[in-house]
Formats: C-alpha cells, structure tokens, sequence
C-alpha cells in the first residue's frame, strides 16, 4: 500500500486522532496559562519567589519524559488525566518566565500614575500591568505550544490520546505491512498541527493585544 | 518692529482674586517623614497651611524632600508623624484609593497608558467611579477641548501617537477628568523643551484661572514657580520652609541668603515680570502719548519687563499704552518705571504688582 493510499483508508483514525492530539495539547495549555500566569504574577516582585518559581519550572523540563510519565501512573494511572499532568508540569518555564519578564518590563512611572489615580493593586493588575505585558506572555505560550505538540506523542506510553500511539505502534512493528506509513503519517500529523496552531496563534497574538502597543 | 508692540506671555491682571470655591484648603501638620534606614528625616516636621484655589509651588533643590512631601498629601507616601488635612479631614482616615480618586495626580514621567486610547485614559476615573458612558465620553470631549486638543483628532489615538507636550496635556486632562478639588503636579512639565514649557505653563496658568483648583505644584525652576505661583515655599534639605510667600515678596524682601540665592541677580528685572501695566498705572501717572514712540505699544495686560524690553529691543525711551481696543491712553517712559521701581524698594511699597 502506498502512503497515499494509507492516508486514504485510515482518513477518519487519522483524524480522530489529530482531533485528540490538538485537544490535549489545548486543555493542558490551557491550564498551564492559568498557572503560570498565575504564578508568574504571585512573584514577580519578589527577586527571591520568582527565582524559586523559574528554577522550579525550569527543573521539572529536565526530568525525562518517560520517567515523568512512569511516576505519574501510580499516582495518576492511564489515559488523559497523566498526560494533560505532564504536559502541563512541562511547558509551565516559558509562560511563568515571560509572565515575570512582562511583568517587570512595565514602566514604572506607570504604575505610579495608575496608583495615583486610586487603582487598586489588583485593579492595576488587570487594567494596566497585564495588558501591557500580554505581547510578551504569549509569546510564552507560544513556545510552550510548540514543545507541547512534540511532547504529547510521549503521552502514548500511559495510553493516552493522540499520535502518539500511531507514531509507536509504527516504529514497534517496522519491517511489517504498512508500518512506516503508520510512523510517517502519526509524525507528519504533529509537524502539520503544530504549524497550523503556530499560525493561528500569530492571529489571536494581533487580535488580544492593544493597537496602542503596536503603534 | 510692530511685534514688539504685540502681545508677549504676559501674566494676566487680577490673578490674585480671591478664590472661587473650586478648590479645597489643604493643611500640612508638623509633618515628618523618616525612610527606614536613614538616620535623618527626608521630610523634618513640615507645616503649611493651603487655602482653597490656591496654587502652591514647593520650590527647592533636589533631593530637599518636595516629591515626599506631596506625596504625603495622597498617601503614596505615609507620613511617619504629622497630618494631612483636605477641607479639615485627616487624610489618614480615608482609604487611600478613594482620596487618590478625588486628587488630580501629575508627574514629570507622565505615565499614560499606553494600551489605552487617549480617551480611555482620561476616562478611567471616572469609570472607577462608575459614572455613565456617555457622561463618560462627554467629559473626555470636554477635557480634551480645555487642554487644547481637538477631540475627533485625539479622543482614539494611542499615547505613542502623541508628541510629548501633546502626551503632558493629555496628562493633566486625565488628572482633571472626575473634577477634583485638589491637583498635585510633580515637575509636569519638566521633561519638554524650553519653549514647548513655556507654552504648556501659559495655557495651564489660564486654565487655574477658570478652574481654581487647589494645586500644590512641584519644581525646582524658579521662573516657573514665579510665573504660575500664587504662593511659593522654598524649600531647603528636609523640606524645611525657608519662606512661604507671595512671588513678588520672594522677590522684594528674600528672607534670607538661601532664598536670595534662588532669586539670584536679575531680582529686579524678574519683578518687573510680575508687574502689569495696569498695575503700574495704579501708583504712576502716565505722560502725555507724544508722538516720538516709534509706533511702540502695550497693553494694560503685558507686563511691566514687557515694556521695558519692547524699549530696549528698538532703542526707544517711551512706549505708548493702549486700552483694549487698541487706543492709546498715554505713554510710560525708563523715568517713571525708574520712579516706580523706586517706590516699590521703600517699605509698605510692596503691593506694587
Ligand atoms: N523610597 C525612598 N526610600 C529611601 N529614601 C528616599 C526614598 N525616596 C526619597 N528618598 C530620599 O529622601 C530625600 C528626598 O527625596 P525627594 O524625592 O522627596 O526629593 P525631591 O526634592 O523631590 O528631589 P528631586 O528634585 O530630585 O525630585 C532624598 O534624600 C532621597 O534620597
Ligand atoms: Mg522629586
């Protein structure tokens, strides 16, 4: 069979799978924005919290997927739960960083204006310092999402979604019918998501962030 | 020559009327601010007494104290000991971001916001304060019309799109924006040019005029503090309060030799920019027009060192006078300003200007 037709007969898998594929990598996005933005903006005055949040994320890429995943299985056991936890843990460094550098790049005759005009702390947050460093965070977000589509193929080994499983199972069985299709196909599907993710992130980046930050 | 005779800046007549109720009367008890680390106070047991619509300038060098004492006035800093009364309510009492809201806050950095369109920057007050929309966009219209900028033009413009006198006014809208009875202007205008300065000082002091509010005004220019002042205190370290007085007093009578070193050599040339005409006229009689002023003129409304330069600049001895419409009433001369100028040094001449 040819991978045209490969492609042709397991259209419908592929695309269950690149529907899952794109699903993990979003909720674990997801989450991890709300934590690390969140974190990012707990500690980003505080030299010494911040220090301790950057080389706790930034620790948690070193540990080997694999064995990340074979840790969370007791706790956690298979399928979506496990893989949304590590993706999560692994793409929290680039958006708590960036958070931190948006942060702090803020001016802070700013932030003086703003609480001279009577904003509170948390109503500067929101209305000032967050918008002002948003172009930056998700740029953040934007590289975690890159790392998270290679990383989800990993998410096979707790029998979790995606083209991870296509990827493995091909490259199990090479030699056999149709297995280099398989692995070649599960591959190109992540590449072909990502891209197109990265593209359609350029647009929602011009679409959340102010015209007066581009001026 | 005829621009000699025209208009220059010239300080409006009447600009020590009493106070309209725009204002609140700001008073400043014994206060002292002591930052943790330091063995001297920066602020040394200040007091001040501000009355309603009065524009205070602290004048001093830097690093005397004069950003820390005003902002003890809207808690951006906390005084160590002392009082800050606003119409005879202790500052300390009120929770900090609702008195912020109700005092207009200026700074040399200007801090707009730079996500915000021009009219949602001067709209945030009032929004926090949860007035309607359209009361909303009116009064940034409005504002906008008061500092000179065109609404259609600017109201959806970005700071950044602004130049940087344009920003200030923006600045000082957005300050105006909810109507407060006190302003606090840290070096407003220090960061622009000399004569985008002088401009932007010009239409603030016209705008004061109308507006009345109650200003304490930070700079360590003295031209500025005379030119917008009704009041100047200089200060020296700790903010200490060398004199608290009247421009024309710092000037006649510095209370010592610090003050005069603020005044510097020119004392009598700078008073003379304080004085109008018409001022002038209420202790000189003027002569007769002649016909030898070379076409020279002022007006009731320019200043005495108006007519001197207008003089000096064409080589002349006289300059006619002229009434609003133009009509010369009679002419001043170097000899009668010399006699002024004479009368003015003698004691109890001091209401001169
Ligand atoms: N946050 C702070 N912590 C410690 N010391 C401070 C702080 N802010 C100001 N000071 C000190 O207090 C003194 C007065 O400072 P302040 O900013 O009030 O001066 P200033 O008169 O406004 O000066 P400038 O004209 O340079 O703005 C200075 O010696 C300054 O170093
Ligand atoms: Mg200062």
């Amino acid at each position: 069979m040819s991978f045209a037709e490969y492609l042709e007969f397991n259209w419908d898998d592929l695309l269950t799978m690149a529907a899952e594929h794109l699903a993990v990598v979003v909720v674990a996005l997801a989450l991890a924005v709300l934590i690390g933005v969140s974190v990012g903006m707990l500690t980003w005055q505080s030299p010494r919290w911040s220090g301790v949040a950057l080389a706790a994320s930034g620790g948690l890429l070193t540990i080997p997927s694999l064995a990340l995943l074979a840790l969370l299985i007791p706790v956690l056991g298979l399928g979506w739960v496990p893989s949304v936890t590590a993706l999560v843990l692994y793409s929290l460094l680039p958006i708590v960083r960036n958070t931190v550098a948006g942060l702090r790049a803020v001016d802070p005759a700013i932030l003086e204006a703003a609480d001279g005009m009577g904003l509170s702390r948390t109503g500067a947050m929101w209305r000032v310092q967050l918008p002002m460093a948003w172009p930056v965070i998700i740029t953040g977000i934007r590289v975690s999402a890159q790392l998270l589509f290679a990383i989800a193929t990993i998410a096979a080994y707790v029998a979790g979604p995606g083209f991870g499983h296509e990827i493995f199972a091909g490259l199990a069985r090479l030699g056999a019918a149709n297995a280099l299709n398989q692995a070649i196909a599960g591959t190109l599907g992540v590449v072909a998501l990502a891209l197109v993710f990265d593209a359609a992130f350029i647009v929602i980046r011009r679409l959340t962030t102010s015209r007066g930050l581009r001026v | 020559m005829s621009e000699s005779s025209s208009t220059v800046v010239s300080r409006p007549a009447g600009r020590r009327s009493a106070p309209a109720e725009g204002g609140a009367r700001i008073e400043l008890v014994a206060l002292t601010k002591r930052y943790p680390g330091q063995s001297e106070p920066a602020v040394d047991d200040v007091s001040m007494d501000i009355a309603a619509g009065e524009l205070v300038m602290l004048l001093g060098p830097s690093g005397c104290g004069k950003t820390t004492t005003m902002k003890m006035i809207n808690r951006l800093i906390e005084p160590t000991s002392g009082h800050v009364l606003i119409n005879g309510e202790d500052v300390l009492r009120l929770d900090p971001a609702e008195l912020r809201r109700r005092i207009g806050y200026v700074i040399q950095q200007i801090g707009l916001f730079p996500h915000l369109t021009i009219a949602e920057n001067i709209g945030l007050v009032p929004r926090l304060l949860g007035w309607k929309a359209v009361t909303i966009a009116a009064r940034v219209d409005e504002l906008l019309e008061l500092v000179g900028l065109d609404p259609s033009a600017y109201r959806g413009r970005y700071p950044r799109q602004l130049s940087g006198g344009q920003q200030q006014r923006v600045g000082v809208a957005r300050a105006l924006a909810a109507d407060p009875p006190v302003m606090l202007m840290d070096e407003p205008f220090g960061a622009t040019d000399p004569i985008t300065r002088e401009h932007l000082q010009t239409e603030f002091h016209k705008l004061q005029r109308e507006l009345r509010k109650t200003i304490v005004f930070v700079t360590h220019d003295f031209d500025e503090a005379l030119r917008l002042g009704d009041r100047i205190a200089v200060l020296r370290e700790r903010s200490v309060i060398a004199q608290f007085d009247t421009p024309e007093r710092i000037l006649s009578a510095p209370a010592d030799e610090y003050v005069a070193g603020f005044v510097g050599s020119a004392a009598a040339i700078r008073r003379s920019g304080l004085t109008t005409v018409d001022d002038a006229l209420r202790h000189i009689a003027l002569a007769p027009p002649g016909d030898d002023s070379g076409g020279l003129s002022v007006s009731g409304e320019d200043t005495v060192r108006d007519a001197i330069d207008a003089m000096l600049r064409n080589g002349r001895d006289r300059i006619h006078v002229t009434d609003r419409d133009g009509a010369v009433l009679g002419s001043l001369d170097f000899t009668r300003i010399c006699e002024l100028w004479a009368r003015a040094g003698q004691p109890g001449g001091r209401d001169v200007g």
